[in-house]
């Protein structure tokens, strides 16, 4: 049962799932780090993502490689308006937020309900076709998603590095008050987390919705998988998304490849309420004082 | 949680003769009801409301201790399946169901409370959110017993008058006097001033001699019990039950109930459950705009509005008093 | 003099810091005891350990000759042990009156069926805890303000509040930290005068502070802190002659503390 290329198989599934995960989870813990707010209306963003995706590529042919980021982008930048409306009165507010955000999910998920109906659609793949190397089957598909996810996080992990305003915003999720004494225009900054987080999460929501399918209910498992993903890491913490991305990424693939899906899951909520019974503060974040 | 200016409504502890006298005049009209109407709609209506209000109470009961749980209905859902399995399958009588429905969901929140209610508030939120999503997983993957994903048919009135719409009326009014009653009572106690200091300060309630844990541990089994039994009432009702009927988003409707209503007195949760229940009916045909409704609904209380309606309320009534004063 | 309250080779670690170590000494029944020493001494490491709200990594605490190791607060309370915060001091949105009936809570408890059906002997146990509330309000002059909200009284009346919360629970030992922290001159000599009228009562008392004028008017011994360990006790005057004192904590404060 153990064959190299079922091995093989699980790495590189692991890899895409990762990939996919770390980008959820990324805005995520943006917003959690910088403005303190859980946000429950994650998944309903990544929902938005996939639409816009079915549209742009699906439907008006544009160039998946352009396509992709396009309908991020444009479900990001129409996203401020939420920013304005209704973010800007739950920051630093964790308890409120998160009641409050999941009326927000509300509210957009049965929005998109009217306007879409609830049926399932499908987004059709980027490439069709398979490579194989070695007898290891990868859909080419994947592979476009994987590259298309490392180009993201290696733009954001460059621009935290080295942009005035990246770095002023790595210094907001370290301590918001402490960058708001040194003149960081905390406002600006909000809106650039925001704007980030949702781009990411309405990029990773394409993907899922060309991986399994589109409706407007699908946005809670990317939430979930954004939760496991931060509660792993640290909320708050970058690296812990990396690393708390690749874990799950790599125990879904591999669980669910050797023992079947709801083992993977069951094993990894259990893992994950375990960490948070013992160590809530997760393996790369810093206990509250 | 922090306002607390809602005197007019509050059920401070060992509140006086008043609101036993309202809600007593409420409870006699609401026994009325089957003897005017005759609809069976509005009882079954009515039926749900009771149910309802049971398990928006006993989350409220947890809620005052300072924690939200996101996964409530997880254990409505144990208390369902544990009375309707006793009932069925050994054949035992309703009665007997209802006692396994209580005494199910405490025993698991007995085990998991120790663990879970160390969490500050935030952290408990996300645990319980996952355990309801596991408690539904197994609800879907442990077929022999639940029936998986199709969950369990044809289950039997609790006796067979209760097949009239205006028996189970009276039957799930009687609980919910009975368990709203308790809930009220408890924390007019004693151990309801326990409960209040501990959601305030639970380091200075802890070194006031209040046994912190202990006591959260037992007012969650408690109202993980109770809303078992809530749970048995809808299960005999609908005559189903399956997983999707306790899912996180069963337990997010059980926290609107109580965020909409007002969360810092018993009744929030009330007059949440009856806003919840009855606006619906309003809009009956539009299931979606409901919803969005409700969630525009929890971000304005969330932002603006944290004692809910009943602060509303409350505010209004002292606008009315002071115009009529001036 | 018997000792009421006798700690043996106290230790704490948080993590690779040791916070207390080897820390001795008795607190006589009737008896004001200072604890003193520069921010970082370990002096309110040493007062969570003693009050159960972490448990010590080792050593002994032994009251009234019972160990009372590792025991969590509310247990000591139990005992007749109880403390105070430097900070969230009471319920800042309830009454007065109810934030000493929180604080009397263990001494009223009659049993979860009793006070949930409210029995005669619920009745009794609430009116002695009202009587005990209503006295110590009465005794440190809070009885007008007693309907107020907590939150709403002067910093000086909330720190007396605090008080009368841990004194409602009728202790023998109450330990204070830092009760004068953020008053102004007139009230701290009013919370001197106050704990001395509550050792009056027989109540043995534990403060924490670390201003030394304010500890010499008011205890009895004094013991000295330093870097977690004990570095001296005995009377103010005995003290503040030592010279690993001086050496140690008032060799480069002592301009300070004399202009103070």
């Amino acid at each position: 049962m153990l064959s190299p290329i079922l091995l093989g198989q699980a790495v590189v599934n692991g890899i895409s799932l990762s990939a996919i995960y770390i980008l959820v989870a990324l805005g995520f813990t943006l917003l959690f780090g910088i403005m303190r707010v859980v946000n429950f209306a994650h998944g309903a963003f990544a929902m938005l993502g996939g639409y816009a995706l079915y549209y742009v590529y699906g439907r008006w042919g544009v160039p998946y490689l352009i396509a992709a980021p396009l309908s991020a982008l444009g479900v990001a930048l129409a996203a401020l308006v939420l920013e304005r409306l209704v973010y800007r009165w739950f920051y630093q507010k964790m308890f409120q937020s998160m009641i409050g955000l999941l009326g927000l999910e509300m509210a957009i998920v049965f929005t998109a309900v009217i306007i879409w109906d609830p049926h399932e659609r499908s987004v059709p793949a980027a490439l069709a076709g398979i490579v194989e190397v070695g007898g290891i089957i990868v859909p080419t598909d994947k592979l476009v998603i994987v590259g298309v996810a490392a180009v993201a996080l290696a733009a954001f992990y460059l621009f935290t590095k080295f942009s005035k305003y990246g770095l002023a915003m790595r210094a907001a999720a370290q301590d918001v008050e402490i960058a708001a004494a040194q003149g960081i225009d905390t406002t600006r900054i909000y809106q650039l987390a925001f704007v980030i987080a949702i781009f990411m999460a309405a990029l990773a929501g394409g993907f899922y919705a060309q991986t399994y399918a589109l409706s407007p209910l699908m946005g809670e498992r990317p939430l979930m998988m954004a939760f496991i993903v931060v509660i792993l890491g640290g909320m708050g913490s970058i690296p812990g998304v990396a690393l708390g991305g690749i874990i799950l990424g790599f125990a879904e693939s591999f669980l669910g490849t050797f023992y079947g899906g709801s083992v993977a899951v069951f094993a990894s909520f259990g893992a994950v309420i375990l960490l948070l019974i013992f160590r809530p503060w997760g393996l790369l974040g810093t206990p509250e004082t | 949680m922090t306002d607390a200016s809602l005197s007019p409504l509050a059920l401070a502890p060992r509140a006086g003769g008043r609101p036993l006298a309202i809600a007593a005049a409420v409870v006699a009209v609401l026994a009325l009801v089957p003897l005017v109407i005759a609809d069976k709609f509005i009882l079954s209506l009515g039926s749900t409301v009771f149910i309802t209000a049971i398990a928006a109470a006993s989350l409220h009961l947890i809620i005052r201790t300072g924690h939200i749980s996101l996964g409530h209905a997880a254990f409505m859902g144990i208390g369902a399946y544990a009375s309707v399995l006793t009932v069925m399958e050994l054949g035992l009588p309703f009665a007997a169901g209802v006692l396994a429905a209580f005494v199910a969901p405490c025993l698991l929140a007995l085990a998991i409370g120790p663990l879970v209610l160390r969490l500050t508030g935030k952290y408990f939120v996300l645990v319980t959110f996952l355990f309801g999503e596991i408690v539904r997983m197994v609800f879907v993957e442990w077929k022999s017993v639940t029936g998986g994903a199709n969950g369990i048919f044809g289950i039997p009135a609790p006796a067979p008058v209760f097949n009239d719409p205006a028996a189970y009326y009276y039957l799930s009014l009687g609980a919910g006097v009975l368990l709203v009653g308790f809930i009220a009572r408890l924390l007019a106690s004693e151990v309801g001033r326990a409960i209040d200091a501990v959601r305030e300060s639970e380091r200075l309630a802890h070194c006031s001699g209040i046994p912190v844990l202990r006591l959260k541990v037992t007012i969650f089994a408690l109202g993980c019990g109770i809303v078992g039994i809530a749970g048995a009432l809808q299960g005999h009702f609908i005559r189903y039950v399956d997983p999707t009927s306790y899912s996180v988003v069963q337990s997010l409707n059980l926290v609107v109930v109580n965020v909409i209503g007002g969360m810092q007195t018993l009744v929030g949760p009330l007059v949440g459950t009856l806003f919840y229940l009855i606006l619906p009916e309003m809009l009956r045909g539009y299931v979606e705009l409901q919803r969005i409704i409700f969630g525009i609904i929890l971000i304005i209380v969330m932002a603006f509005l944290p004692g809910g309606l009943v602060e509303l309320g409350g505010r209004a009534l002292q606008l009315v008093r002071r115009r009529a004063g001036s | 003099m018997t000792a009421l309250l006798s700690v043996t080779s106290l230790h704490r670690q948080f993590g690779g810091l040791t916070a207390v170590r080897d820390l001795s000494f008795d607190v006589a029944e009737g008896e004001i005891l200072g604890v003193i020493g520069p921010n970082g001494a370990g002096k309110t490491t040493a007062i969570n350990l003693v009050s159960g709200v972490i448990p010590p990594t080792s050593g002994r605490v032994e009251f009234r000759g019972e160990d009372v190791t590792g025991l969590p607060p509310h247990r000591l309370v139990g005992r007749g042990i109880v403390r105070t915060f430097q900070s969230t001091t009471v319920y800042g949105d309830r009454t007065v009156r109810e934030n000493g009936m929180r604080g009397a809570y263990l001494g009223l408890y009659p049993g979860f069926f009793a006070t949930l059906f409210d029995t005669a002997h619920a009745r009794r146990m609430r009116a002695e805890a009202t009587a005990v509330v209503d006295e110590l309000l009465d005794w440190l002059g809070l009885t007008e303000v007693a309907e107020d909200k907590a939150g709403s009284l002067p910093y000086g009346h909330q720190k007396t509040l605090g008080m009368i919360i841990a004194l409602a629970s009728r202790p023998r030992l109450i330990m204070l930290d830092e009760p004068v922290a953020g008053l102004g001159g007139g009230d701290a000599d009013h919370v001197r005068d106050t704990i001395k009228r509550v050792r009056g009562r027989g109540i043995t008392v534990i403060v924490i502070d670390h201003n030394m004028r304010f500890m010499s008017g008011l205890c009895d011994r004094v013991l000295v802190m330093h870097q977690g360990a004990r570095l001296a006790v005995g009377t103010p005057q005995q003290v503040l002659a030592d010279p690993a004192v001086i050496e140690a904590y008032l060799g480069k404060r002592h301009a300070a503390l004399a202009g103070h």
